[in-house]
């Protein structure tokens, strides 16, 4: 054993030394020769014979210095090191194949791995906690509509109270407060109320201070507020006496008593922490599923699933539904904790959509792949002399399928790397985006980072390609055939095109046309609204977000018994938008007073940024007495309020505009814009018919009924932005109707000139009331720009890539066709027939193949054109796009046979003759 | 007179070149094949090439070592000579060797056995 180990070793050495063991042994060889000849010399020999015979009786040299070289090196290795050299040296020779072929594979791999990445974050997210896996949330679940329900309280007290299968038992809820430094501007902040059990649960202890206890929930207890590593440096300059200072939250002032250490950011993405006060909200208080939920951590010994069972049977508090609501079906659930944020998640389970996805990404690499096979294939013809000495020379058939698998896998590998690499690259960007744009953080268990499994899936990527892409063409070419023309050095091979390969051809041809439109239109329904501009002053409004300190501002107005804590009772929400009514009439009115603006108006979003809706206009009797189907369109929604339409100088083009009366009592009138009326123009014009909203759509996805009831449409106005590329529904909104409110500013010259001024107004109408996001309203449309322009490059780089492998595959085509047939053009043309005819017989063929895609992709082009809702998607149609593809694809097609035609007619049919 | 030749069985090399080095002491790859040549009587077909790279494999082993040195007529040559760990390898080749060959006689001759 120890020998054979040291056998092993000293190999490994050799191998990676190769050179002095080389010498030395061939010095050795040359002593003994020289050795030998002089005792045959002496013994009487001639110095020739003498010399023969000597060589003889050691053995060929050569063979010798090859057997050396194995014992002493790693001969399996060393074939592949040289079959590596070898597929490197081919792959940037052949550098056009490599680019070309290297950028789809990435492409293709990139995509691969991107899905793995989120398929892994969504269904197994890692808890970087102490035992991660073992922390778990309990909530209430609607197991009818599949998905988290609000947890009552008092359910919450329950399992706390029963459950033998988990310790450190906690809650929390996440709100939004108004944050206040000494004397600086409020600022909205999301505060974590949390029981003590989440500093136990996480076991990470404070870097300064001390955690939450169970004392600072109790009622009457002194308000004390625990901060996060990011506030302690960016708010207090890492002050190391913090502890003991006051900071003003919600309008009351919590004293700091800890700061947690960097990293920690539990419960979600959080860096306040005050203590979850359930006595004070009351048993009966409902906790969304979105923002609160209890959690816990699995007793030492104890399986998920046994305690899964014991949340299941310990149930829930029998409810009692509110009055008209459905009947639910309500249990409790434990999952592991961060599946609770995610209502599609079920803990253990991959639901087979993700599952046909990840297939689906083996069948993306295959059109790429199916092109470079054929280019390899292509290539290979060019190296038949070279297979056929190596074949000759006693390589086996496997040895150079094996060096022509490596050759695509080595370009299938670097293109997982660059895939990897920038996969890596995308995350970091990314998350930065991520903490700078998203207002509630991101999860501190979200990993931006690939895994080693996602590294593994791109490996794993990379080989299947390499299978798709080489191992067909390598069989292909040392194939019986090829082989019994290895045995014919140096003459012509004559490998055939079978039908596989040129039905590939006709497919990508009709591949890359039929997307061609697509991505055309979505490219421009990406940049367009950026290339063209707003149509209207953008740079000179001033947009910000009117929102306030629910709690503060209840306990400043004493609305407490109008208005819970939770909960949206009807009482309440009309309290709390009198109020919020009220202040938003304030900040208005000063806004108005200051000098150099020219007009403000409240609306639910700024022009082009309203959110989604699902509109129904009303059947109608059509002449012939049948009524007209129900149509429904995605179109955009914005709650306006009277001044709207003048302070954006919106022309109304038919009808009229709001009247005070509408902004009365509930919504009777609805004006839309031109582009909701061309979408409808084949149905006449919409003035006076009526139309309802039947889905809303939240920007998280989720849906909500709005309007249900019709309303009639009373006048078009010209789109806002002009180049709108859905229509819009503006609604009337009466004061306090909104919340939160987006307020725009008028103000004619540069507008951030008052970002400052719309913050202090706020904070001098109420404590409570804060101006956020506050942004120039052409900087919304440039971050929105810049996201589009980032898509719209994405779709570009994989349209390009398509392109450029078809156009390849088409070239190879030529190449092959024309090699083959070099004998026969040199035949026709030595009998006189013109060029062009010898070239149209020769391509016919191809260009048969060519036109076949055309055909096919136009037709596939036309099914997508009537039957893919590109404009709901975000792409704009392009007028005759189908036949400009169609020509392009006719253009790329002739442009990549050209190369070979050339070369076809400059066969010499004198040289061709002969050599046949 | 080549008919009557025998070729190295196999897996023996390697116990006719520790065999030759514990006799004969230091010697390089022509010597240690004329030694075999030498005392087979020309019975043995020894292909001398071979017997490099038996020592390229008993160096690895560390059964023997080699060192540069001049030959008796004053040519550069590899010198090997027999480590301890060979010495006991060659103990043990030469036990197993007796033990098979005195099973093989006996099974070849079964009435010598009594």
């Amino acid at each position: 054993m120890l020998a054979w180990m040291r056998m092993w070793l000293a190999r490994i050495w050799g191998f990676l030394r190769p050179g002095s063991a080389e010498r030395e042994f061939a010095q050795e060889l040359e002593t003994h020769l020289a050795l030998a000849e002089e005792e045959k010399i002496r013994q009487g020999l001639d110095p020739k014979e003498a010399r023969r015979q000597a060589r003889v009786e050691l053995g060929g040299m050569t063979q010798l210095m090859a057997a050396g070289r194995d014992a002493r090196g790693l001969p399996g290795l060393d074939g592949f090191w040289l079959d590596l050299k070898l597929s490197l040296r081919m792959l940037r020779k052949s550098w056009g194949l490599t680019v070309v072929g290297g950028l789809a594979m990435t492409l293709a791999i990139g995509i691969g791995v991107v899905v793995f990445w989120f398929l892994e974050q969504a269904f197994s997210p890692t808890l970087p906690l102490a035992d991660g896996e073992r922390v778990v949330a309990i909530q209430t679940w609607d197991d009818s509509r599949l998905r988290p329900h609000l947890t009552v309280l008092e359910d919450v007290e329950r399992w706390q109270g029963s459950l033998r299968s988990v310790v450190d038992f906690g809650v929390f809820r996440r709100v939004d407060r108004n944050l206040r430094l000494g004397d600086g501007p409020a600022e909205r902040v999301r505060v974590a109320e949390m029981t003590a059990a989440g500093f136990q649960l996480a076991r990470i202890s404070p870097s300064l201070g001390r955690p939450l206890v169970q004392a600072d929930e109790r009622e009457g207890a002194d308000p004390v507020l625990v901060i996060g590593d990011r506030i302690w440096r960016t708010r207090f300059a890492a002050d190391p006496h913090v502890l003991g200072r006051t900071l003003e939250l919600g309008g009351v002032d919590h004293r700091v008593v800890g700061v947690m250490p960097a990293g920690f950011a539990f419960p979600v993405s959080d860096q306040l922490w005050v203590p979850f006060r359930g006595a004070a909200l009351g048993r009966e208080t409902e906790l969304d599923p979105g923002e609160a939920t209890a959690f816990a951590r699995l007793r030492e010994g104890v399986a998920l699933e046994s305690a899964r069972a014991e949340v299941r049977a310990l149930g829930l508090l029998p409810r009692r539904p509110a009055p008209g609501s459905e009947e639910l079906d309500l249990q409790a659930r434990m999952v592991p904790y961060a599946l609770a944020f995610d209502a599609h998640a079920e803990p253990g389970k991959i639901p087979w959509e993700a599952r046909l996805m990840l297939g689906l990404i083996m069948l993306l690499l295959v059109p790429p792949c199916a092109n470079i096979a054929i280019l390899i294939y292509a290539r290979t013809l060019s190296r038949q002399s070279e297979l056929a000495a190596r074949f000759v020379l006693g390589a086996s058939r496997w040895r150079l399928v094996g060096q022509l698998y490596l050759e695509v896998l080595v370009l299938a590998a670097s293109a997982a790397v660059t895939a990897v690499m920038s996969v890596s690259a995308g995350g970091v960007f990314l998350r930065s985006m991520l903490e700078r744009e998203s207002r509630d953080g991101i999860p501190f268990w979200v990993d931006f980072s690939l895994s080693p499994q996602a590294m593994g899936f791109a490996g794993f990527l990379a080989l299947v390609a390499a299978l798709i892409a080489g191992l067909a063409p390598a069989l292909k070419a040392t194939g019986r055939q090829a082989q019994s023309g290895f045995h014919a050095l140096g003459k012509r091979i004559d490998l055939p095109l079978g039908r596989t390969w040129t039905a590939l051809v006709v497919i990508q041809v009709a591949l890359c046309l039929g997307v061609l439109p697509t991505a055309i239109e979505m490219g421009w329904g990406t940049v367009r609204k950026g290339v063209l501009g707003p149509g209207f002053a953008a740079e000179s409004y001033l947009t910000a977000e009117l929102a306030v300190d629910r709690e503060q501002l209840e306990q400043s107005q004493g609305l407490q018994t109008a208005l819970p804590a939770t909960g949206e009772s009807e009482q309440g929400m009309a309290a709390f938008d009198l109020r919020f009514g009220q202040l938003q009439t304030e900040w208005v009115r000063r806004m108005l007073g200051e000098s150099g603006v020219l007009g403000v108006t409240t609306s639910l979003s700024p022009p082009g940024e309203e959110p989604w809706v699902d509109a129904e206009l009303e059947p109608i009797e059509l002449a012939d007495g049948q009524r007209s189907p129900a149509s429904h369109r995605l179109v955009r929604l914005n709650r306006v309020d009277p001044h709207f339409f003048d302070v954006f100088q919106i022309p109304v083009l038919a009808g009229r505009s709001f009247q005070p009366g509408d902004f009365e009592g509930s919504a009777t009138a609805v004006v839309v814009n031109q582009a909701f009326a061309d979408e409808w123009a084949d149905e006449g014009s919409p003035l006076g018919r009526r139309v309802r909203t039947t889905r809303f759509l939240h920007q998280d996805g989720s849906t909500r009924n709005d309007h249900p009831s019709w309303i009639e449409i009373v006048g078009i106005v010209a789109d806002r932005p002009a180049h709108a590329t859905h229509g819009t529904m503006y609604q009337p909104a009466a004061v306090g109707q909104i919340y939160p409110l987006s307020v725009s500013v008028h103000t004619g010259l540069d507008p951030s000139r008052w970002s400052d001024r719309a913050r202090e107004l706020a904070a001098a109408v109420h404590p409570a009331l804060r101006a956020e996001r506050v942004l120039p309203l052409d900087e919304i449309y440039r971050e929105n720009e810049v996201a589009n322009n980032l898509g719209a490059f994405s779709l570009a780089l994989v349209t390009l890539s398509v392109l450029l492998l078809s156009a390849a595959g088409i070239y190879a085509l030529m190449s092959f066709t024309v090699r083959r047939r070099r004998r026969e053009i040199g035949i026709r043309s030595a009998l006189g027939a013109q060029p062009f005819r010898v070239l149209t017989g020769i391509f016919g063929r191809a260009v048969g193949q060519i036109g076949a895609g055309v055909v096919v992709g136009t037709l596939f082009a036309l099914l997508l054109a009537a039957y893919f809702p590109i404009e709901e998607i975000g792409g704009w149609k392009v007028p005759g796009v189908i036949p400009l593809a169609a020509l392009f694809m006719l253009a790329v097609g002739g442009l990549a046979a050209a190369g070979p035609a050339r070369s076809g007619l400059k066969v010499d049919p004198i040289e061709e003759l002969r050599e046949g | 007179m080549a008919k009557d030749r025998s070729p190295i069985l196999q897996g023996t090399l390697d116990l006719m070149v520790l065999k030759t080095l514990e006799q004969m002491g230091p010697l390089h790859g022509y010597g240690i094949a004329r030694r075999i040549e030498q005392v087979g009587q020309d019975a043995l077909t020894v292909n001398q090439g071979t017997i490099y790279l038996c020592l390229v494999r008993l160096v690895q082993k560390k059964w023997i070592s080699a060192e540069w040195g001049k030959s008796e007529n004053g040519r550069k040559a590899k010198f090997y000579d027999l480590t301890r760990a060979g010495r006991r390898q060659l103990q043990a080749e030469v036990e197993n060797w007796d033990r098979i060959s005195g099973v093989i006689a006996r099974v070849l001759d079964p009435a010598a056995e009594v």
